[in-house]
């Protein structure tokens, strides 16, 4: 049986109806933006060794995380700031054959790791060094506990 | 017609479009926060104006409080099989720090939450002179 032009586009527009509404073949762009890069010229712009935390914090603001830095006997620290951000953008699609039981394939773009700058002050809070980059790479990944303050 | 009708009526629930609004936390306070005063003020001090801290932060015989809240706008639109999906989130953070007697040394603060839109995947919404209108209209914050 062979259909005139007109019913064969109805049939392929019920087709793709039927296979995108019956969730086969999905496709998705995402734009993911989560805060405000540090401004570049304020970064470019500091001094290790003549700026201090209270000057670092008054040109870039607030940090996202704050650990500390080389601890010593004394329990004397320095502090690390970290700035990070995210603009990003990606696409994926996932594809799920209706007549198999929990098979489907995905497939995502999205990076893991996030840009970024750290600074680095000494015990006297004065700034040992900047450095951007992606923050997973300059940071340590995990906190280590505090030790317990029995003398304080 | 009655092809027309069919045709639309398959469509129509293809496409829809929605947006959302997520909020972590109230809004910081700027005007509370300016409040502080490096080596004056006391943690408790803090407490009392700010509320209790989102984390402390142990730096070894220091300490830091942090206190944060986002606000996080999404937008989509779908057309048949694709999604068009925008996320923006802003955040307003505050960071205290205090020596080991819990006198304030040190305050950093960003107030961001009041700058996230709505907006599609392609749009570029934040333009310098948007954020300085937007933060004009935030009291404590653009003044």
């Amino acid at each position: 049986m062979r259909l005139a032009p007109r019913p064969r586009l109805l049939l392929l527009l019920l087709l793709l109806s039927m296979a995108t509404s019956a969730s086969c073949v999905r496709g998705r762009y995402r734009r993911v933006l989560w805060n405000e890069p540090v401004d570049p010229a304020a970064f470019a712009a500091l001094r290790p060794g003549e700026d201090t935390l209270e000057t670092c914090l008054q040109a870039l603001g607030a940090p996202v995380r704050v650990v500390e830095h080389r601890v010593d006997a004394g329990r004397r620290s320095g502090v690390a700031l970290a700035y990070y951000w995210l603009d990003s953008s990606s696409w994926g699609i996932s594809v799920s054959p209706p007549r198999s039981s929990g098979v489907s394939y995905r497939f995502d773009s999205t990076g893991a790791d996030l840009p970024g700058c750290v600074l680095w002050f000494d015990q006297q809070l004065v700034l040992e060094r900047a450095r951007a980059g992606m923050v997973g790479a300059l940071l340590p990944q995990r906190r280590q506990p505090a030790p317990v303050l029995d003398d304080a | 017609m009655k092809h027309s009708l069919l045709v639309v009526s398959l469509c129509l629930p293809l496409g829809a479009c929605w947006m959302g609004r997520a909020q972590t936390n109230e809004p910081l306070d700027a005007i509370k926060a300016a409040q502080l005063v490096p080596g004056t003020s006391k943690a408790s001090d803090v407490v009392a104006l700010l509320g209790g801290p989102n984390d402390v932060v142990q730096l070894g015989r220091r300490t830091a409080y942090q206190y944060i809240a986002t606000t996080e706008k999404s937008a989509g639109l779908w057309l048949f099989a694709l999604a068009l999906t925008n996320v923006d989130a802003r955040q307003d953070r505050v960071w205290v720090f205090f020596d080991e007697h819990d006198v304030l040394t040190h305050i950093g603060s960003t107030f961001e939450s009041h700058r996230a839109q709505w907006a599609l995947p392609w749009e570029d919404v934040h333009a310098a002179e948007d954020a300085e209108a937007r933060d004009l209209a935030r009291p404590g914050v653009g003044q």
